[in-house]
């Protein structure tokens, strides 16, 4: 029987910005319920352009780790409807996108919520649930 | 008719069915809205050490723990009515502690220059009246605000806009991403890259000063162009604008400068954030960040997130908010290693780390009061149905009583 050589294999990681935005199906699910699975369906998911899964051979459906110095997350790779500039993708604003969130604000109050550069590679680990996020 | 408090519209013509004392349908409300209405799956119940209790406990465990407190801040706000924020701040000049609200990492920077009148604003009802150049600029009002485009800016025929959308009115996105309301735009959606409003900005701003814009000349022109010819023009300023350009907001007021029709209205999701900003303005000159030492202190220090990542606070109480949800995660185990007191009307992520948990009625359905729509009109929240719930401004009032 051969070796699985592929699993030693650390999955290539590539540089993107996240942009985050609201959503009114997921700001419905968070008033209702912020535990429930259609808001972590909705808010544990990156949005890509096809240029981009094409390029870092992602799949609708595949699970991505978003890592920087800040946190580090798993959630599901969702296409965008029409094709976007490169190296930039999109979460719905949540405590997944707020784990990769810098706390420096150079003294101004106000972190790069909607900025944030980070490293994403293919997984087959599961979604972080929301529970670890609030684990200390 | 009752008010909605899903968002800063503060819309005034829903429709609530009331049956058996509870809501079984409403008319008029958008998905969020409606949202609201219907109310959480989990209700908040009284709380001390995370052992059930019941309100006065818990109530009488929240004043000990804020005045034992050396340095406590008092947060949340966006989501009370202006009788609960005016009892916060007189609770937070007692305990001589920090007050902050959620427009401190928010659209408080924006709202303290429509305060200080540093530029034009306006009213909902002149732009659904007057308007005729809506720009949408780092702003999916679609999503965020749902019936904005539908009562007040694009949709509605106005009194000197009676051709309505069809010929009296265009719509302009400016995004980094093709939002729903940039779709409603159609061939005036200027798709811009992240942080790009600057750029734009200063393009824009060269374009009506007569100079040949540094890029994209063709559309910068088109768009200057639209923007110089409106009679009422508009700049909805979402929290996309504010972020990007929150060091140098100066240029968004320069450019307005150069356009003598134009007013910025900055968007508002949290229905009584700008609530919060005046009623602290009037009592002390400043719209957030505040510490009572006998007098009102104003720094940047005092902002939430600067307060945690400096360790700066010892107790928190949090209303009608949940940071733990909204703040950077890198701030939050601070956060959880203090004091925490949660006023709410719903289990939240803060909730579930609090020393003391607080419920409350839903504001505009349990209880009324007052609020202040996205523009600066004041406007009477109604309570739909009874129950024995407090609202956020009693509990406020029982907890100095014991302070």
């Amino acid at each position: 029987m051969g070796i699985d050589v592929g699993k030693f294999l650390k999955a290539p990681e590539y540089d993107i910005r996240i942009t985050t935005y609201r959503d009114i199906f997921q700001i419905e699910a968070l008033e209702q319920d912020r535990f429930g699975e259609e808001y972590k369906k909705l808010s544990a998911a990156v949005m890509m352009g096809k240029s981009d899964m094409d390029k870092m051979g992602f799949k609708a459906g595949d699970r991505a780790r978003l890592t920087n110095n800040n946190g580090s997350i798993v959630v599901e790779v969702r296409a965008t409807r029409r094709e976007e500039p490169g190296g930039i993708v999109f979460m719905m604003n949540s405590p997944w996108s707020n784990s990769l969130v810098s706390d420096d604000t150079r003294g101004n109050g106000i972190p790069e919520f909607k900025n944030i550069s980070c490293r994403i590679s293919l997984t087959k680990e599961d979604i972080t649930p929301l529970e670890k996020l609030i684990a200390f | 008719m009752v008010t909605c408090t899903g968002c800063a519209l503060l819309c005034e013509d829903i429709d609530a069915v009331v049956e058996n004392n509870r809501i079984k349908e409403t008319r008029n409300a958008c998905r969020r809205g409606a949202a609201k209405f219907r109310g959480c799956k989990n209700r908040l119940t009284p709380s001390v050490n995370k052992k059930q209790t019941d309100v006065d406990a818990s109530i009488k465990k929240a004043a000990e723990l804020l005045k034992t407190a050396k340095s406590p801040m008092l947060f949340g706000w966006s989501n009370s009515t202006c009788e609960a924020q005016a009892k916060g701040i007189q609770a937070a000049k007692k305990l001589n502690a920090i007050i902050d609200d959620t427009s401190s990492f928010c659209q408080g920077i924006l709202i303290e220059k429509v305060l200080r009148k540093k530029f034009r604003t306006c009213s909902l009802e002149d732009i659904r009246n007057q308007a005729d150049v809506l720009v949408y600029w780092g702003s999916d009002a679609q999503d965020s605000e749902p019936r904005h485009l539908s009562r007040f800016s694009y949709f509605p025929r106005g009194e000197a806009r009676q051709r309505g959308y069809e010929e009296d009115r265009t719509a302009i996105a400016i995004d980094v991403r093709e939002s729903n309301t940039a779709k409603i735009c159609k061939g005036h959606f200027y798709r811009i890259p992240l942080k790009g409003d600057r750029e734009l900005i200063l393009a824009l701003t060269d374009a009506l000063s007569g100079k040949v814009p540094a890029y994209d000349t063709k559309r910068i022109l088109e768009l200057a162009n639209i923007l110089k010819k409106a009679e009422f023009g508009v700049i909805f300023a979402g929290i996309g604008l504010t972020y990007s350009i929150k060091d140098e907001l100066d240029i968004l007021v320069a450019l307005t400068d150069r356009l003598s029709n134009f007013h910025i209205l900055p968007m508002v999701g949290h229905y009584n954030m700008r609530g919060f900003n005046e009623n602290l303005f009037k009592e002390t000159g400043f719209v957030n960040r505040v510490r009572f030492d006998g007098k009102a202190v104003h720094d940047n220090k005092y902002a939430i997130v600067e307060a945690l990542r400096q360790k700066a606070i010892d107790a928190l109480l949090v209303v009608g908010s949940d940071p733990l949800s909204s703040l950077p995660r890198s701030v939050l185990p601070h956060l959880a290693a203090i004091p925490v007191i949660c006023i709410d009307p719903c289990v939240t992520l803060t909730s579930k780390i609090a020393t003391v948990t607080i419920p409350a009625a839903v504001s505009g359905v349990e209880s009324g009061g007052s609020a202040v729509r996205m523009d600066g009109r004041v406007i009477e929240l109604s309570k739909v149905v009874e129950n024995n719930y407090l609202s956020d401004a009693e509990i406020l009032a029982r907890m100095m009583e014991g302070a």
